[in-house]
């Protein structure tokens, strides 16, 4: 199906409304002046049904907050209706600010950035995996360690190598340049340089993590060193 | 088509069976056609003035779209919308004089078989009324084979493969218009139709699910029949079905302003555009509810919804002089949005919500669900068990996203 997708590249309003005119149909989009505001609730479904003869599989009260820079801007996810500890154990912090993962692992690992995606995507492995861990005490995904370390996992995880610092921040440095200098080591640790190594393996990560969004993911793990 | 009650367990089965409702009964389909053969027949009987034209009577609209949908109240009526082409051309006739000759005989047919209330002359067609037991009045519309000039035209305009399309363009036809400045003049400027290429264009965007209709059909038949054996009014497929639900919501939402509803023509385009084949009436009206507005091309202010098979032609034209009406068609856009949307992503398939029982007609979705939904009267025992299928829903769809490979996992910031 067809994305309605704004062409100045910033978030609109219609945009966030058609993604839900009927998908969701109990939540509402309202725009603040700045933000967009989604808000009512949300309905879990399986991914791609239309319908269950039952119905859906559960209900939350969110809200979510949208900046007009979505996706660089991270969307904020509330859960307000008091049905999930506020508590890192939960995926909540204190504010009700929902962690539904590392915003950089999802730009990089899917092509399709549009506020339906993340829908469809992250937001509905969030609250599938949190009516699960009600059921059962269990992350049906699995879970990112709390805080920075969650980052570094993350980050090794979508560069695809072990969760060792420096070797991540070694090739996130090297994804930040528009094109990767030739006669840089490649990061493999053969001690040859790049254009005589992984030159082609680390030009296909390139296309999955643009300068710009390794240059975020080295800024974000600076800020989270300081 | 096939009728058979069955017990409703999805969604599904209650659209199915609310759209069949909806339908023109097959003994009803059965009879307008007898009728409307009948009216063929006295025209183009030998002593008919039309005769050495060959009048052929053929459906058009919705009846020939099977999107046909029952009226409002028991004291309307069925449309039954037909063409009376004669194989004559635009040297034969003027506008009006084709019209007078198509009336004499219609009104010479309503005559001699003592039809209570005599044809009436309309705008661009001929009503016959039956009797009040028929609940179907006729609107004939007298014309000419136009083939070639509407072609011609079509390719000056750039249309070249339309134009060229004998399908799609090969059976276009001149009507009549008594409003027209050259109404009573001998010319070849007439008003254009192509009701026949425009069913073709309908059938081409549903053919896949049309032949797997046609094959359950018969499959279900004792007889071997064969897919050619079936009719396409036998069988209706989900594009049929939510174009019925549309238009029946529509009708509901507008009672009180017909004048003003957005017309069925716009419905049934911007659905057909929208409809991607899909298998069930549910994932149709997802499609085509989420996506229909978008095959409205804005040129400037002016909204345009092309005629597939004559894109100079705008369903939309009445928008600009009266904006009421566009604003109609979005208002109930958005309506029909969130009420299919609160039956079908927010409630459970025996539980219609009442913003659409009020929009379908809560008499009609009450006795469908009292007979497709027996245990309708004791949903706490149909309910019992829902925790337990919702966990283990829940654990079949976290296996399909484990398969497909796209799993996120959840942080926490500190």
């Amino acid at each position: 199906m067809g994305q309605v997708v704004s062409t100045s590249g910033r978030l609109t309003l219609e945009e966030v409304r058609a993604a839900i005119a009927f998908d969701q149909p109990k939540l509402h989009a309202a725009s603040d002046g700045s933000d967009i505001r989604v808000t009512g609730r949300y309905l879990l479904m399986e991914k791609g049904a239309v319908a269950n003869p039952d119905g859906p599989i559960s209900e939350f009260d969110i809200e979510i907050v949208l900046s007009p820079r979505y996706p660089d801007r991270e969307p904020k996810v509330f859960e307000i209706g008091g049905r999930i500890a506020r508590n890192p154990d939960r995926h909540v912090n204190s504010d009700g600010d929902c962690c539904v993962t590392v915003w950089e692992h999802w730009l990089a690992s899917t092509q399709d950035h549009s506020f339906g995606s993340f829908l469809n995507g992250p937001l509905h492995q969030f609250f599938l995996g949190q009516y699960w861990f009600e059921k059962t005490g269990k992350w049906p995904f699995g879970e990112y360690a709390h805080g920075d370390n969650g980052l570094w996992e993350a980050y090794a995880e979508v560069l695809g190598i072990p969760n060792k610092k420096k070797d991540v921040l070694y090739r996130l440095r090297l994804l930040s340049q528009d094109w990767p200098k030739g006669h840089w080591l490649c990061p493999c640790g053969s001690g040859r340089r790049l254009r005589r190594c992984h030159r082609s393996d680390l030009i296909a990560l390139h296309e999955k993590i643009p300068p710009h969004l390794a240059r975020r993911m080295l800024s974000r793990l600076k800020d989270a060193a300081t | 088509m096939t009728v058979h009650k069955k017990i409703a367990r999805t969604h599904d089965d209650v659209l199915e069976e609310i759209a069949q409702a909806l339908d023109i009964p097959p003994s009803k389909f059965q009879e307008a056609k007898e009728r409307y053969e009948a009216l063929g027949g006295w025209l183009d009987r030998p002593e008919s003035t039309l005769a050495r034209y060959d009048p052929v009577i053929t459906p058009q609209g919705s009846i020939l779209l099977g999107t046909v949908t029952r009226p409002l109240t028991a004291t309307e009526e069925y449309d039954v919308d037909l063409v009376c082409l004669l194989k004559a051309s635009k040297t034969d006739f003027t506008q009006k004089s084709l019209k007078e000759a198509v009336g004499v005989e219609v009104r010479e047919y309503a005559r001699v078989h003592n039809m209570e209330k005599k044809p009436e002359e309309r705008r661009r067609c001929w009503t016959v009324h039956y009797a009040d037991g028929a609940q179907f009045h006729m609107d004939v519309v007298p014309a000419l084979p136009d083939a070639q000039k509407y072609q011609l035209i079509l390719e000056q305009r750039g249309y070249r493969n339309l134009a060229g399309d004998p399908s799609l363009t090969g059976q276009a036809i001149a009507i009549t218009d008594n409003t027209e400045p050259l109404y009573d003049r001998l010319t070849d400027d007439w008003p254009q139709s192509n009701p026949l290429g425009y069913a073709a264009w309908f059938r081409s965007r549903m053919a896949m699910q049309l032949t797997e209709q046609k094959r359950a059909v018969a499959g279900r038949r004792l007889i071997t029949a064969s897919v050619d054996d079936i009719p396409d009014h036998e069988v209706r497929t989900p594009l049929q079905r939510a174009i019925q639900l549309l238009k029946r919501h529509r009708d509901c939402m507008f009672a009180d302003d017909g004048e003003h509803k957005p017309i069925s023509i716009i419905i049934t385009t911007l659905a057909t555009h929208a409809y991607n084949n899909e298998s069930t009436i549910s994932a149709a009206l997802q499609s085509i509810l989420t996506t229909m507005d978008r095959y409205i091309e804005w040129r400037g202010a002016e909204a345009w919804i092309a005629n597939p098979v004559n894109p100079a032609e705008n369903f939309a034209d009445k928008w600009a002089e009266e904006p009421r009406k566009r604003e109609n068609f979005f208002r109930w856009l958005k309506r029909a949005r969130v009420d299919f949307a609160l039956y079908l992503r927010a409630s459970s398939f025996d539980q219609i919500p009442d913003v659409l029982r009020e929009n379908l007609g809560t008499d009609l979705v009450d006795r469908i669900l009292k007979t497709a939904i027996p245990a309708v009267a004791a949903p706490a025992v149909v309910r019992a068990g829902s925790n337990a299928n919702d966990v283990q829903r829940a654990e079949a769809a976290i296996d399909e996203i484990r398969r497909a490979g796209t799993q996120s996992k959840p942080w926490a910031k500190s």
